[in-house]
C-alpha cells in the first residue's frame, strides 16, 4: 500500500515533520541513511557539541572559578575519555528517543540511501546494495546540509577537522588553528580551548559572527581574547600542508600583501555548510534548484514538481534546528490540508559560547539597511543582582524598537545562560509586541530576565538600574 | 533644623520604595526617602540577593565535591575542594555593597532626597524623622508607605543565641555542624539546602504535612526527593515546642506523638514574614486594614487621601517585583499617569534545587475558579538540553481554558529554570492561547523547548513524547 507521505532524511525538520504527519493521521515513511536517527543536530551537531560546551565549561569553572566563592581545589584533571563517554551517551539517548517516538506514532523508519524516481516513487538502496521502491502521495526532502569545504584545505577529519571530527578528538590539541569565526567555529574553539588548547582563529571578513548585531559581535570578541583566543580578521586561508606533527597554512590579507604562514597541531574548518541535494535524483525528477543550490520552494514548502516539498537546511533560511522543525511541523500540516505556516522574521538565534549570545529579530545593521528609525534600548548585566551573585556580569541585553509605534524589531543578548531568555522575547515579537508589553510585564526578581524588562524601560530612556 | 516641603515622600527603602522614589524623581516629581537602615531593604541586604549569593557559591562548592570524588559524568577530577565560609561572606557582603551604594548612587542621579533616620507619622501629611542630627519635619502632599515586613518569631523560640533568623543564617562565617530549619517553607528549604550542600547535618521541622505548602505536590515532588539525597531529614506533622532545658537541643513532638530532641548549633526559624506595620506611629492615620496588611484598592491608594502603601506591608505574595512594579505603578500615578494594577502574573520563583518557578494559575487554582482547564506536562527527561547538562528531573506544565485554549498558568520544577518565569509571564500578560506559544519557534536545544512542548501536549500533539 503506497505512503500518504515519504520524508528522506530524519534530521530535526524530518522526523518533527513525521510525526505530526503521523499524527494527522498519515500514513508515514522516514528513509535515513545514518545507523541512527536525528540527523546533523542530535548526532554531530548541537547536541554533542553542547554536552562538550557544558562540560568543559564546568572543567574550566574547576580551574579558576571556585576560589572567589571561597571554593578551593587543586588545579582539575582531565579525563577526557570519561567526557567524551558523557557526550555519547547524550547523543544516544536522544536518537534513542526519536526511534522511540517513531515507533509510538507508528512511522516506519527505512534504513538507506533515498532517491527520486518521480513525484510519488522513491528508491531505497540500502548498504548492502539492494534497493527497493516506495510509493507515496508526497514526498518531503529534509536532506540537510553538509560541511563546506575550503579549496586548497582538505578535510581529513584528523589533522584538518571539520565539525565532526572535532567533535572526537583524542586529546586537546597544543595549538588548534579555527578556520571560520562563524557559530560552530566559535563554540568547538572554545572547547577546545577550556581543556587546554591554544587557540587562533583565522576569519575572511572584518567581523566575527557575520549575522550577529555588530555592537554585541565586538563585545564578545573583546571577552574571547581575554579568555585568551587569539583572532586574525579580514585573512583567507589558501592553502594547508599536512605534516606529521602538524599542519601549516598559507594565510593572505583579503585586502592583498604578503601571505604568511601559521602552523598548528589541529586545523578546524569551519567555514560554513552546504545544502546536501547529491544522489537525490533532483535532476532526473525536474526539482529546480535556486542559485546555491538549494532547492526551490515556495511558501508551503512546495517545489517546482508537484508533491515534493522541501525543508530544513536544503532550502532558503536560516541553517538552524529549531527553523526546520518549524518548517516540519508546517509542511506536515500543509500536506494534510491545515493551514501550516512559519514566521521567518521571528526565529531566535543562539552561540552556546561562554557567555552565550541570543538573539531575534532585526540587527541594528539590518534596520540602518532598511532605513527604518529605531529606538534603542540597552541595559548592562553589571547591574543586576543575580548577575552579581552568579558572577556572571559580563554581557548586555539590547531591545530595538520602531520609532513610530514602539513595535520590538529586534532583541539582542551577550550574557550567561541568555539562551534561555530569548524565547520570551520572540513570543512578544510574534504578538508583534512593544517595547511597553514588555517593560510592563513583571519580571521575577532575582533574575538575570530582569535586564530584559530594563532594557525595554531603557527604550523610553526610563531604566529604573542604572 | 528647618522642615522639609515635598511633593512625595517615600517611607522605607526597600525595592518597593526606592523604585518608586527614583521613578517619581525620572517623572520630575520632587521626591524625598526616608530610611533607617540601608538602602535596598530586605531584598538587597538581607533576602533575595545574599541568599542567592549564598546558595549560588553552596552549589559551586557541591559540584567540586562531584569534581572531588570523580562521581561526575563529565570527566573532571579535582582534590577534595575546600571551604572558606568567611571568605564566601565577605564575597557576598561586598556583592550587598556595591549593590546598595548602586541604589544611592540612582536615587542621587534621579535627584532624590535621602533623609536617613526612622520616620513617624505626625498626621497624613507630615512625617518626623529622627536623624542623627536632630528631629527632621518632612511634609509632603503624597506619601508611600513601603516600610516592608519582617521575619515572624515564635513566642516559645525567640530570636536570640542559638536562635536564629534568615538575617543570621547568611552571614554566618562557620557551617554549622547541626542546623535545624523550623518551617519548610521556600525560605527554610533554600537556607537549608544551601547549609547542607556546605556541609551542615541539616533537619526540617514542619508543622503541616508537606513541604512548600504553597505549591501544589506535582511541583514538590523533585524538591523532596533532593532533599532526600542530600540526606536532609525532613519532619513533617511535627511541632517545634522550644529549646530544651539545657538550651542545646530543639525539643519536637514528631508526627507519632513521640517527643524527639534536636541538637543543634543553630536552629533557623523561617516560618513566615510579617508585615512591618510597627514602630512609625501608623495609629496617628489609623488606616483601614486588611488582617495584618494595610488595605489598598487598585491603585495603591489606602483608605486615606493622599496615603499609598505598596509592597510586602499590603500583602501577599511578598516578592520583591510585585513591590516594584507596584512603586513604579504609584509613582506614575502621583505624575498624574493613569494606571491601575492589571498584572495577570505576577511570577514567584522558589530557588531550591531544582527550582521552582510559577505565574499565573495552576490547575487546582483554575478549578477552583470554577474553570475547565486543559493541562499539558512536558517532563526535562525527554529535553535534549537537559540531558547535556546531566539534569533531568522536573517538567513544565502549561494549564490554559479548554474552551478558548487561553493561557491561564505555567509552572514549572527543574535545574535552573528560574530565567524561564518571566516569559511564561509575558505569554500570559500578552493573552497567549496554547496556539500561540506552539506556534513560536523556539530555540533549540534549551530548557525553554519544554514550554513549546507543554503548550502542543495540552493541544494533544506533542512531538517530543
Amino acid at each position: 500500500m503506497p505512503y500518504d507521505l515519504i520524508i528522506i532524511g530524519s534530521g530535526p525538520a524530518g522526523y518533527v515533520c513525521a510525526i505530526r504527519a503521523a499524527q494527522l493521521g498519515l500514513k508515514t515513511a522516514i528513509v535515513e541513511k545514518w545507523p541512527t536517527y536525528g540527523g546533523t543536530c542530535l548526532n554531530i551537531g548541537c547536541i554533542p557539541s553542547k554536552a562538550l560546551l557544558h562540560a568543559s565549561e564546568l572543567f574550566e569553572q574547576a580551574g579558576h572559578g571556585l576560589a572567589p566563592f571561597g571554593v578551593e581545589v587543586s588545579a582539575p584533571k582531565l579525563n577526557l575519555k570519561a567526557m567524551m563517554a558523557h557526550k555519547d551517551a547524550t547523543v544516544k539517548a536522544n536518537v534513542d528517543g526519536v526511534a522511540f517516538l517513531f515507533k509510538k506514532n507508528k512511522i516506519d523508519g527505512v534504513r538507506g540511501t533515498g532517491r527520486i524516481l518521480s513525484a510519488g516513487k522513491v528508491e531505497v538502496r540500502s548498504e548492502d546494495g539492494a534497493t527497493k521502491t516506495l510509493e507515496a502521495k508526497a514526498i518531503v526532502i529534509a536532506t540537510g546540509s553538509d560541511v563546506a569545504s575550503l579549496p586548497g584545505v582538505a578535510i581529513d577529519e584528523k589533522r584538518i577537522v571539520s565539525s565532526t571530527g572535532a567533535l572526537k578528538l583524542s586529546a586537546p590539541p597544543k595549538k588548534l588553528l579555527v578556520v571560520g569565526a562563524g557559530i560552530i567555529g566559535l563554540e568547538l574553539g572554545s572547547v577546545w580551548r577550556r581543556l587546554g588548547s591554544e587557540v587562533e582563529v583565522i576569519e575572511y571578513l572584518d567581523r566575527i559572527l557575520p549575522g550577529i548585531d555588530l555592537e554585541v559581535a565586538k563585545q564578545f570578541q573583546r571577552l574571547m581574547e581575554k579568555q585568551g583566543a587569539k583572532f586574525h580578521l579580514s585573512r583567507k586561508v589558501t592553502k594547508a600542508e599536512t605534516t606529521k606533527n602538524g599542519v601549516t597554512l598559507t594565510v593572505e590579507p583579503v585586502a592583498g600583501g604578503e601571505a604568511t604562514t601559521m602552523s598548528g597541531d589541529v586545523v578546524l574548518v569551519s567555514v560554513g555548510r552546504r545544502p546536501l541535494t547529491e544522489g537525490l535524483g533532483l535532476k532526473e525528477a525536474g526539482v529546480t534548484l535556486d542559485e546555491r543550490g538549494r532547492v526551490e520552494i515556495d511558501a508551503h514548502f512546495r517545489t517546482n514538481i508537484p508533491g515534493i516539498y522541501a525543508i530544513g537546511d536544503v532550502v532558503r533560511g536560516p541553517m538552524l534546528a529549531h527553523k526546520g522543525e518549524d518548517e516540519g511541523m508546517a509542511c506536515a500540516e500543509s500536506i494534510a490540508g491545515k493551514a501550516g505556516h512559519v514566521n521567518y522574521d521571528v526565529i531566535p538565534n543562539v552561540v552556546y559560547t561562554y557567555p552565550e549570545i541570543a538573539s531575534v529579530g532585526k540587527t541594528e545593521e539590518e534596520l540602518k539597511g532598511e532605513g527604518r528609525p529605531y529606538k534603542v534600548g540597552k541595559f548592562p548585566f553589571m547591574a543586576n543582582g543575580r548577575a552579581r551573585a552568579n558572577r556572571t556580569t559580563e554581557g548586555f541585553v539590547k531591545v530595538l524598537a520602531d520609532e513610530a509605534t514602539d513595535e520590538v524589531l529586534g532583541v539582542h543578548m551577550l550574557g550567561a545562560g541568555v539562551s534561555e531568555m530569548i524565547a520570551e522575547a520572540a513570543v512578544l515579537m510574534e504578538f508583534k509586541g512593544s517595547s511597553e508589553d514588555l517593560a510592563r510585564t513583571c519580571h521575577a526578581h532575582p533574575t538575570m530576565t530582569e535586564a530584559v524588562k530594563e532594557a525595554a524601560l531603557a527604550v523610553e530612556k526610563r531604566a529604573i538600574h542604572i | 533644623m528647618k522642615d522639609i516641603s515635598c511633593r512625595l515622600l517615600v517611607l522605607g527603602a526597600g525595592p518597593g520604595g526606592y523604585v518608586c522614589a527614583i521613578r517619581a524623581g525620572h517623572l520630575g516629581i520632587d521626591t524625598v526617602l526616608v530610611e533607617a537602615k540601608k538602602l535596598g531593604g530586605t531584598c538587597l541586604n538581607v533576602g533575595c540577593i545574599p541568599s542567592k549569593a549564598l546558595i549560588h557559591a553552596a552549589d559551586e562548592y557541591e559540584k567540586a565535591l562531584h569534581f572531588a570524588s570523580g562521581e561526575n559524568p563529565f570527566g573532571i577530577t579535582t582534590s577534595g575542594p575546600v571551604l572558606e565560609l568567611a571568605h564566601t561572606i565577605a564575597w557576598k557582603d561586598g556583592i550587598v555593597g556595591r549593590l546598595t551604594s548602586g541604589v544611592s548612587a540612582l536615587l542621587k542621579k534621579a535627584d532624590v532626597k535621602i533623609v536617613e533616620g526612622s520616620g513617624k507619622f505626625r498626621d497624613g501629611k507630615t512625617v518626623e524623622v529622627e536623624t542623627q542630627t536632630g528631629l527632621q519635619v518632612i511634609r509632603a502632599s503624597e506619601i508611600v508607605i513601603a516600610t516592608g515586613s519582617a521575619p515572624i518569631e515564635l513566642p516559645f523560640l525567640p530570636f536570640g543565641g542559638r536562635v536564629i533568623s534568615s538575617t543570621e543564617a547568611l552571614a554566618l562565617t562557620q557551617v554549622p555542624r547541626n542546623l535545624v530549619v523550623v518551617g519548610a517553607g521556600y525560605i527554610g528549604l533554600e537556607l537549608g539546602t544551601a547549609f547542607a550542600k556546605l556541609g551542615a547535618k541539616v533537619t526540617v521541622v514542619e508543622a503541616q504535612s508537606r513541604i512548600l505548602p504553597q505549591y501544589d505536590g506535582e511541583l514538590t515532588r523533585p524538591v523532596g526527593k533532593r532533599l532526600r539525597e542530600l540526606g536532609i531529614e525532613v519532619m513533617l506533622d511535627a511541632k517545634a515546642k522550644g529549646l530544651d532545658d539545657k538550651g542545646e537541643a530543639l525539643s519536637v513532638e514528631a508526627a507519632d506523638g513521640r517527643k524527639r530532641s534536636l541538637a543543634a548549633d543553630k536552629i533557623l526559624v523561617t516560618v513566615g514574614r510579617k508585615p512591618m506595620t510597627d514602630g512609625f506611629n501608623l495609629d496617628a492615620i489609623d488606616l483601614d486594614r486588611d488582617g495584618p496588611f494595610i488595605r489598598v484598592d487598585d491603585k495603591c491608594r489606602t483608605s486615606m487621601r493622599g496615603v499609598y502603601a505598596i509592597g510586602d506591608v499590603t500583602g501577599e505574595p511578598m516578592l520583591a517585583h510585585r513591590a516594584t512594579a507596584q512603586g513604579e505603578m504609584v509613582a506614575e500615578i502621583v505624575a498624574g499617569e493613569k494606571r491601575a494594577w492589571d498584572k495577570l502574573s505576577v511570577p514567584a520563583i522558589c530557588f531550591t534545587d531544582p527550582e521552582i518557578v510559577t505565574a499565573g494559575l495552576s490547575p487546582e487554582e483554575a478549578k477552583r475558579a470554577g474553570i475547565e482547564a486543559k493541562i499539558g506536562i512536558f517532563p526535562f527527561q525527554a529535553s535534549g538540553r537537559a540531558l547535556t547538562m546531566g539534569k533531568e528531573a522536573g517538567f513544565i506544565r502549561v494549564v490554559a481554558r479548554a474552551d478558548n485554549h487561553l493561557i491561564l498558568g505555567v509552572q514549572g520544577v527543574g535545574d535552573g529554570i528560574s530565567e524561564l518565569g518571566s516569559g511564561f509571564s509575558l505569554a500570559i500578560e500578552m493573552g497567549a492561547r496554547l496556539e500561540d506559544v506552539a506556534g513560536t519557534v523556539h530555540p533549540h536545544p534549551t530548557r525553554g523547548e519544554a514550554f513549546l512542548e507543554a503548550s502542543l501536549r495540552a493541544l494533544g500533539h506533542p512531538i517530543h513524547i
